[in-house]
């Protein structure tokens, strides 16, 4: 809503308030101004100037050389307006001034003749249309002064935000009202109520569905001449971005700013058998041409204003052009009605056409306002454009619904807000701006909320406006007294930090991505046809094709962030997500949400350390797998007393992802299903993401995750004998596995044995081809008793005879 | 003899002092004090000199010889512990090198502004739950008091994937969703993704919001006050001035926008501040009695306030982010700032 100062001014008095504390005053009562600023600002280099003589230009018959006098200077203007003359006194652009369109004015040549400055018309000016000659000011204005001060227009544009609930501050007068309860002083309206004698001798109205159309006034005024708006007219609207039009239109929209009421004038001549008709479109009306001169598609749903003939206008948006005000109209009918705010809504919504009347009819005009602001416009009408109101016209109004009383508890209000109140308090704000109280009982107020306040619908909708009113911050601060609980934590949650903090503290950083992406992205991926997240969830009003499916998996995002990254000369990278896929369910049903985490892992293993320190050697497979496993230990999945219920394994054929490098691949498999894979990523995908070097992933499903049991923290007694270590070297296939190895030792009978681990594995010269020696270290150690030679060399002997046959290698020698 | 032993003695003293490392005084050990070196040479020749000067010329000897080897030990020890007086290049550890540190990687902005959000909310009690980013239109809309067609849904732009289904505008839904399903006293807080299409320099199309409420009996605006002062307060670590302005919500009444004085200029104006002086935070207010009746509580029984506050912009306001689409870029420059 945008309003100057001095407009308001003429419907309250704002008493010494600054135009900053008045803007203040206004945000406190939930009015938040947006902005103040100087009117036309671009108008502000303009000054006044007066013409001194005029002569024929030596070159050129259509041009004068003018002198002008600007205050104590004088200027040599060379103007070509028919209208220059002596006295003329008319707006300069002085020499270094720039014209609202961008044009610096410069002292130039005319035709040999030098001009210092322009002298402008109207629509140089962009003040109206007019461009037959330059401006003409009122005679007696000085000359030198402002531009912007001789026409009355130095005065400060105010624009505030208005909530939806505050259709009534969509005026000049409902902001005044607010500031007469600020400043305590009474509301100067140019018509304060008004009835409407019935008549309808000069034409009918029918109104066919009151609920849509809860009042309809309509009044007859001839011997209407058009014309331009006078000056203080035009000024109003322009100052508010309006453009004028004539007089008709332009009354019609200043009372629009004025009272909040959407007025509409018909060409009374266009009016086919002199009957209004307020209906919903018949079966053959589909479409209809409004006054903006498009064509428009109407459907039944929509309320129309129609004539014996058809359509004329579409109730609360726009009017027609088959009855639009013209140059030659004489008489006009003028339509002031409250259509229902929902119906208006609709209506505009399937047009796509949003007007200052639809704006104002969604959000509720005051019924009890239309005839009041009708015989504002009838005034303006008899006094501006020459008209003659016929005596009486038509005031529909069956479909008002009564005006209730509300009770309001002040005890009520009081325990809400949380601060003492009695009848006084109360009354004096309510009153302040119009809401009438009396009380009914020690604790009960009667109220009568005020027909243009159509927000105020219950005790409640009161108790805010006593709130508002007093001031929000008059309200002490205090703290709700509550019975001591303990919230239980949700476990994703707990598992979301653990892994979080884990990531980051080995080099992750957290990556978020928007959770709708490309489709592309699942041919990118290579996926099957038949994969099921190629089902995705689709937006129906996408920003773009980059955003119009919810994911259904986390890497190709990562994979996105990866490539920005290496645009940007990272030579390491480590990020993860933990985030939803969604997987789509019936078409009116949600989706299914899932929790996944996904790490990537991509170049110098060091990070971005210190280049002193910086070792060459990448990530590979193994840095991947050593993640997923201290992420599955750190959850206590595995490892410290944990069951064997979660391992790795190798895919099977049909288990490898179409994404993923089949000869670097593992599944994370647990006893509830699997949990997720590490591995590197195929090459051709990478390229496709624009990525030529080694990328790694791990993805996890986090429900699954989340439902694993993890084993719990148990002591276990430090062993007392010491442990006797064990190596054995041994050469075997090159297809042996080296897990197969450990499972071996560690799966054997042999007592003692404590743990088992690979250090050292080699292949190559001096062994044979196809060939490969693995270094297993075997602890042993008893609980009771220091082990001898004797016992280890038993078991030790067993086991690396088992390894030998069993995996068909030997023992390497040295 | 005697004269060539104090001249012998004099040159190995000043040849001594000259001495600025090992391999130096290694030399000047062989020259001097070695199996063939010169005082050894002086030493045989001793044997040769007269009966009667023996005495007189070994004594005069043996003393140089050990003023020289004092000298000497001395010397290696200064060299030894590097206080020669002279700078010494090599065998020495240069600690203004670099440590060898881990590079640990870094929690998104977003999640750690939600989580002292959550972490502030939880020293009040409040417990965390979380719901789903597809959402209903009855949980978004309807069950908040904003039935289809009014006008506060133009404040929402809504993400569509059905009619009645669609990617939830705020976290409030599941103010309806708790209350529905537990009765009071309750304490919440919803953290979680939201998404409004709509995308330029200060809107991305998904941001994270908090929602928050409170529910019991005789649960007061003044009660709301407390508690987001305290909020604020703890969150911006200041004493930091606050205000409640009267504002619009259809699921709570009365409502309120709550500003913080402006962080960056104090309250002075500035351009982030629009010169006001003041930062929009949060929005909240007193729950609709309406929304209670929805989910079937009795409002002339309970009350209770609600609020909501967008991650993001406090991130922005508190690290002085200035674009927030970098946000969602992951790019590890932004990232391993905070």
């Amino acid at each position: 809503m945008k309003f100057t100062l001095n407009w308001l001014k003429e419907y309250v008095d704002t008493g010494d308030l600054s135009p900053e504390v008045l803007s203040e005053h206004l945000t406190m009562l939930g009015l938040e101004v947006d902005s103040v600023t100087p009117l036309f600002p671009e108008l502000q280099p303009f000054k006044t100037a007066k013409v001194i003589s005029v002569e024929q230009h030596p070159n050129a018959d259509k041009l004068k050389l003018c002198e002008v006098a600007v205050g104590d200077e004088s200027f040599s203007i060379v103007c070509g307006a028919p209208n220059v003359r002596e006295g003329l006194v008319t707006a300069i652009a002085l020499v270094g001034s720039t014209m609202p369109d961008g044009m610096k004015i410069k002292a130039s040549k005319v035709r040999g003749v030098t001009s210092h400055g322009m002298l402008c018309s109207e629509r140089e000016l962009g003040l109206s249309e007019s461009h037959e000659g330059i401006m003409e000011l009122v005679p007696d204005t000085v000359h030198g002064i402002p531009l912007l001060e001789a026409l009355g227009m130095d005065d400060l544009l105010v624009e505030v935000d208005l909530t939806p609930n505050r259709p009534d501050c969509a005026s000049v007068i409902g902001i005044a009202r607010e500031v007469a309860g600020i400043t305590r002083s009474r509301l100067k309206l140019p018509v304060d109520s008004a009835s409407l004698e019935h008549s309808n001798q000069n034409f009918s109205v029918d109104v066919e569905n009151s609920e849509d159309s809860p009042r309809y006034a309509v009044r007859l005024i001839r011997n209407i001449q058009i014309a331009p708006s006078p000056w203080w007219l035009r000024k109003r609207l322009l100052s508010i971005g309006l453009r004028p039009i004539n007089n008709v239109v332009d009354i019609t929209n200043l009372v629009m700013m004025e009272y909040g009421q959407p007025l509409h004038a018909f060409d009374y001549d266009k009016i086919a058998g002199k009957k209004i008709l307020v209906r919903h479109p018949l079966q053959n009306e589909n479409t209809f041409t409004t006054l903006d001169g498009k064509e428009r598609n109407i459907d039944p749903s929509m309320l129309m204003i129609c004539d014996a003939d058809g359509p004329i206008a579409i109730a609360g948006v726009m009017g027609g052009m088959n009855s639009e005000v013209s140059d030659d109209t004489s008489s006009i009918l003028l339509e002031s009605a409250c259509f229902d705010a929902v119906s208006v809504r609709k209506t505009a919504r399937k047009l796509k056409l949003s007007t200052e009347a639809s704006y104002r009819f969604e959000r509720g005009v005051d019924p009890g306002g239309c005839v009041t602001a009708m015989e504002r416009a009838v005034t303006l009408l008899c006094e501006i454009a020459g008209g003659k109101a016929a005596e009486g016209g038509v005031d529909y109004y069956s479909g008002i619904r009564p005006l209730n009383s509300l009770k309001l508890r002040i005890s009520r209000a009081s325990a809400l807000l949380g601060i003492e109140l009695d009848y006084d308090k109360i009354a004096d704000v309510l009153q302040s701006i119009g809401i009438r109280c009396k009380p009914k009982d020690d604790d009960t107020i009667w109220v009568n909320p005020p027909t243009f306040r159509v927000d105020i619908e219950r005790e409640v909708d009161l108790i805010e406006e006593v709130a508002r009113l007093i001031g929000y911050n008059k309200i002490p601060n205090s703290l709700p007294t509550v019975n001591l609980s303990y919230p239980e934590q949700d476990p994703k949650r707990k598992l979301r930090a653990q892994v979080s903090t884990l990531l980051c503290n080995i080099g992750f950083s957290e990556a978020i991505n928007y959770s709708f992406v490309t489709d592309k992205h699942l041919d990118m991926m290579q996926l099957n046809q038949d994969d099921s997240r190629r089902a995705v969830v689709r937006l129906l009003n996408p920003l773009s094709e980059e955003q119009s499916v919810l994911r259904t998996m986390l890497l190709p995002g990562l994979l996105e962030n990866l490539k920005r990254n290496i645009n940007f000369q990272k030579n390491s990278v480590k990020l993860f997500e933990i985030g939803k896929v969604f997987t789509p369910q019936g078409d009116n049903e949600q989706p299914i949400e899932k929790e996944r985490l996904c790490c990537i892992l991509y170049g110098l293993r060091a990070g971005e350390a210190s280049l002193l320190y910086n070792s060459e050697k990448k990530v590979d497979i193994f840095d991947a797998k050593g993640t997923g496993e201290l992420l599955l230990e750190t959850l206590r999945l595995t490892g410290c007393g944990a069951e064997d219920s979660v391992y790795f394994r190798t895919p099977d054929e049909n288990e490898t992802e179409t994404y993923a490098d089949r000869s670097q691949c593992l599944l994370i498999d647990s006893d509830q299903g699997v949990l997720g894979q590490v591995s590197r990523i195929n090459p051709e995908v990478a390229k496709l993401f624009g990525i030529k070097r080694d990328i790694f992933y791990i993805d996890l499903d986090v429900e699954l995750l989340c439902r694993l049991t993890a084993a719990i923290k148990k002591f276990r007694p430090l062993p007392v004998f010491p442990a006797v270590k064990r190596d054995i070297a041994l050469l075997v296939p090159a297809s042996v596995k080296a897990g197969d190895l450990l499972d071996t030792v560690r799966k054997s009978k042999e007592k003692f044995i404590e743990q088992c681990e690979i250090f050292d594995v080699y292949q190559g010269r001096p062994l044979e081809e196809c060939m490969k020696s693995i270094a297993i270290s075997v602890t042993y150690r008893s609980p009771t008793k220091t082990l001898t030679e004797k016992n280890v060399n038993k078991s030790h002997t067993k086991i690396i005879n088992t390894l030998t046959s069993k995996f068909k290698g030997s023992l390497r020698e040295g | 003899m005697e004269q060539e032993l104090v001249s012998l003695q004099n040159q190995a003293r000043e040849q001594l002092a000259t001495i600025q490392n090992t391999s130096q005084l290694e030399a000047f050990r062989i020259r001097f004090l070695g199996r063939k070196g010169q005082f050894s040479t002086i030493m045989k020749r001793l044997g040769k000199v007269p009966k009667e000067d023996k005495p007189r010329l070994g004594l005069l000897a043996n003393g140089a010889k050990r003023e020289i080897e004092a000298l000497y030990s001395e010397k290696q020890t200064a060299l030894a512990s590097g206080d020669s007086g002279v700078s010494q290049c090599c065998n020495t550890i240069d600690l203004t090198l670099p440590g060898r540190k881990p590079v640990p990687g870094k929690l998104h902005p977003v999640t750690q502004i939600m989580n002292e959000v959550c972490s502030i909310f939880e020293g009040l009690g409040f417990a965390v739950a979380e719901g789903p980013d597809v959402e209903h239109d009855h949980y978004n809309f309807e069950a908040l008091n904003i039935p289809a067609h009014h006008p506060a849904r133009d404040m929402h732009d809504t993400f569509y994937v059905s009619d009645s289904i669609l990617l939830r505008t705020h976290t409030s839904p599941m103010q309806a969703r708790i209350m529905e399903t537990q009765q009071p006293p309750l304490r919440v807080i919803a953290p979680g993704k939201v998404y409004r299409c709509d995308s330029d320099i200060t809107h991305t199309p998904m941001f994270h919001q908090v929602e928050g409420f409170l529910v019991d009996k005789n649960v007061s605006f003044a009660d709301l006050k407390g508690v987001l002062t305290i909020f604020t307060q703890k969150m911006f670590d200041k004493e930091l001035e606050l205000r409640f302005r009267p504002s619009f919500f259809p699921f709570t009444e009365p409502s309120a926008e709550v500003d913080i004085a402006c962080v960056i200029c104090d309250g002075k104006g500035c351009r982030v501040c629009k010169r006001t002086g003041w930062l929009e935070i949060l929005g909240a207010g007193m729950i609709d009695p309406e929304v209670f009746k929805k989910v079937g509580y009795n409002p002339e029984v309970y009350s209770g306030f609600a609020f909501g506050l967008g991650i993001e912009r406090i991130a922005m306001l508190k690290y002085g982010i200035d674009d927030i689409r970098l946000y969602y870029e992951n790019d590890l420059r932004f990232l391993s700032q905070f």
